[in-house]
């Protein structure tokens, strides 16, 4: 058995060579540190004193936590809002490029443009737009309507950053989308509508089919992108009002903050599983109607 | 196709965790032990001293110390860095200026990873939290409770000694000290013959003549008195209806008392009546609202003179500072800025010198002068520097409300939940001013919360 692996390796040790900087780095920076961050999840840590081992004491309490839960609530609406407009905004945009629009390449770059844009960035406007005095209420005074404190009211925060993140967002999807759109075979198309096909039918029977491994992978790429939403949270509420815009990445981030280094790889943990499962469950989705 | 959808779902979930939970472990990085060892003096620090009036015996070998500081463009430290150089020759100062937030993040990374500063300027809200970790050298040892040769109990205020004390140890010098009083625009009081209000009923009267609306008929939209939701102001009106956040001994909260309502229905009173500008923290510092005249009103501490200096300058001689008006009693919660050593600082002895220094009269007038913030020692704020007449306040002296605002404030709950209960409290504030709960409500809430804290 050592014998055959033995020979079984120096067969290939040229492509271990190879592959080896990249092996180390991988050890090095992700798989080292999800154990040690594993292990720490089951201790009491704070980053000074020795760790003391707890066992699943940490996971009780975070799952306990008013804060996470409302945490892990508002990551769920955000995923879910996002996901349910996003892809379809980055789809329709794609459908309208696809066509032998004039300025395509200055319509694709121009949605594109926000993806390339610093997250803070972005946030760092578009808290300004939602400011008291900013462009959205004076858009909204032009039309007559009265003017809101849209991210000081906890009812309306959270949407408001969804709004952001889609508009970063959907730039990607829409050249992603755009890429799987130009490479469906014409033929398919032609063949539909000598079959008497209308624009409807051709969606529906060819290019959906034609793009359902894209729209697996926006999807996955997507709901683990929003799941770990931070950084317009940071930046526009700082996790408020009365934790409206709390999220999971947050209340990590918030226990690190506090030396709580168990409670936040735990709560690293509970976001790893949650999010293996979902992506599992997606892709079998995906592989069932292949 | 499939096959390589999986690859990158692994791929992306491995990302996730690098970034999720693998961030936490990147940056806290291996395990750092508690540093117990024997008070540094080995490289080039003073000898720690058990005896207050022995001198230190001074180790000259060449070092370097990292000094991390929060106080941006105007800090104090940074000009005082050249007379350290000449008097301690074989120290070197590596100086790295961050802004507040950085400063809480890093520092606090920094302690997992064990890339800490040698002496550190912190947010004396922190403390709690660094000192109940465990975070913070005992500066007993290290000064023989000594501060450039004399008993450091000598050089503050009573107040100021509880803030940098947190059990047995004390874990701080306070550098800067904060405690609210009230900033107004004079110019408008004198334009409208509103008087300074000295009271509570006075105050809200105050901020509703002093509140304009810039269209006629319209909702006030300008010279309104800023309301903030946050455990500062909580605690300030609070303590001046006579109530305390905690009991006695620290073990439960007490703050859903008539004095708390209080606390609160005065604020939300300066809401409903229109004359108040509700500004969360999350809106960042408030210098645009008073730049722009929407803001003329405001409870804040002196380092907002030098705030309103560099911030809005062309409003000199406009605004004036005056005790905070009150229900029973004057109160404040007494914060600011504290020089720290971290338990794991290569160099204490080195720090624990510049420390001394930068809290030496000369220099801690350069708080003042430069930051437009308060010194701490006593020495420092007996500086004739303090009393000069100031023309941005009209040529008053608005130092001096602040001197007798420390008398009567005290610091936040040495409490080792604190930074939780503070959040519990903005809560609470923010659900009763925004009117998503009755004040009682709120601050019931609240205090179960932090009751639940406490006892973890």
């Amino acid at each position: 058995m050592a014998a055959a692996i033995a020979r079984r390796f120096r067969g290939a040790s040229a492509g271990y060579l190879l592959i080896a900087p990249a092996l180390i780095v991988a050890v090095v920076f992700l798989v080292i540190p999800m154990v040690v961050s594993g292990y720490w999840s089951l201790t009491h840590f704070n980053g000074i004193k020795p760790p003391e081992f707890v066992g699943l004491q940490n996971y009780a309490d975070v799952v306990s936590n008013p804060r996470f839960q409302r945490a892990f609530q508002n990551t769920v609406f955000f995923v879910v809002m996002g996901m349910s407009i996003g892809p379809l905004l980055g789809l329709g945009s794609a459908i309208l490029l696809n066509d032998n629009l004039r300025l395509r390449a200055l319509f694709r770059t121009s949605f594109f443009l926000p993806t390339m844009t610093s997250l803070i960035v972005v946030a760092t406007i578009w808290k300004l737009m939602y400011a008291d005095n900013g462009i959205i209420n004076a858009v909204a005074a032009f039309f007559g309507l009265p003017g809101h404190a849209w991210l000081t009211d906890p009812t309306t925060a959270l949407p408001a950053v969804v709004v952001t993140a889609i508009w970063q967002g959907f730039g990607f999807e829409t050249v992603v989308f755009l890429a799987a759109l130009q490479a469906v075979p014409r033929e398919y198309y032609e063949a539909a509508t000598m079959d008497g096909a209308g624009h409807f039918a051709r969606f529906r029977w060819v290019t959906l089919p034609g793009i359902r491994s894209t729209i697996v992978f926006v999807f996955v790429i997507g709901i683990i992108g929003s799941f770990q939403t931070f950084d317009q949270v940071f930046v526009m509420t700082n996790g408020g009002p009365i934790q409206a815009t709390r999220t999971i990445v947050f209340d990590l981030v918030d226990r690190f903050n506090k030396l709580d280094i168990g409670g936040a790889s735990a709560v690293a943990y509970i976001l790893l599983v949650f999010l293996a499962v979902l992506s599992y469950i997606q892709l079998r989705l995906g592989e069932s109607r292949d | 196709m499939r096959p390589r959808f999986r690859a990158l779902t692994g791929l992306a979930v491995l990302a996730i965790i690098a970034s999720a939970c693998g961030s936490s472990a990147a940056s806290a990085g291996p395990t750092s032990g508690p540093t117990t060892g024997p008070t540094e003096a080995a490289s080039g620090g003073a000898v720690a001293s058990p005896e207050p009036t022995v001198a230190p015996s001074l180790d000259t070998t060449p070092v370097t110390i990292k000094v991390w500081d929060y106080y941006g463009e105007t800090t104090p430290i940074k000009p005082a860095l050249d007379g350290f150089k000449k008097e301690y020759p074989w120290i070197t100062v590596d100086y790295q200026a961050l802004d507040w937030d950085s400063m809480n993040e890093k520092f606090k990374a920094g302690l997992g990873a064990g890339e800490v500063p040698d002496l550190a300027t912190l947010d004396m809200t922190w403390i709690p939290t660094l000192a109940a970790n465990g975070a913070l050298d005992d500066l007993t040892a290290i000064s023989g409770g000594q501060l450039n040769g004399t008993p450091i109990k000598d050089q503050y205020a009573s107040g100021a000694i509880d803030a940098m004390t947190y059990g047995d140890q004390m874990v701080s010098m306070l550098y800067d000290f904060d405690t609210y009083s009230l900033y107004y625009r004079k110019d408008l009081f004198d334009q409208k013959g509103i008087a300074v209000p000295t009271n509570w009923d006075e105050f809200r009267a105050a901020a509703k003549a002093l509140a304009e609306s810039s269209k006629p008929g319209g909702k006030p939209d300008k010279y309104l008195t800023a309301i903030r939701p946050n455990s500062f102001h909580f605690s300030q009106y609070l303590y001046q209806d006579g109530g305390s956040l905690l009991n006695d001994d620290n073990s439960q909260a007490v703050f859903n008392s008539p004095e708390g309502v209080a606390a609160v229905d005065i604020q939300k009173a300066i809401l409903d009546d229109g004359s108040g500008k509700y500004w969360a923290d999350a809106d960042g510092d408030l210098t645009p609202a008073i730049k722009s005249g929407e803001v003329a009103m405001f409870q804040d501490g002196p380092y907002y003179m030098g705030l309103l200096k560099s911030g809005v300058p062309e409003q000199s001689g406009k605004w004036a500072v005056a005790t905070a008006p009150f229900s029973k009693q004057p109160g404040s919660y007494l914060g600011g800025t504290g020089l720290g050593i971290p338990i794991q600082a290569e160099h204490k002895g080195a720090a624990w010198l510049l420390a001394q220094y930068l809290l030496r009269p000369e220099q801690q007038i350069g708080v003042f002068n430069y930051a437009g913030a308060a010194p701490a020692t006593t020495a420092a704020l007996q500086s004739p520097d303090l009393t000069k007449p100031d023309p941005y306040f009209g040529g008053e002296q608005p130092f001096g409300v602040f001197l007798e605002s420390m008398k009567t404030s005290r610091p936040f709950p040495y409490v080792a939940a604190w930074d939780d209960i503070d959040v519990a409290i903005a809560d609470a504030m923010q659900k009763a001013l925004l009117g998503k709960a009755p004040v009682q409500q709120a601050l019931d809430d609240a205090v179960t919360e932090t009751n639940t804290l406490l006892k973890k």
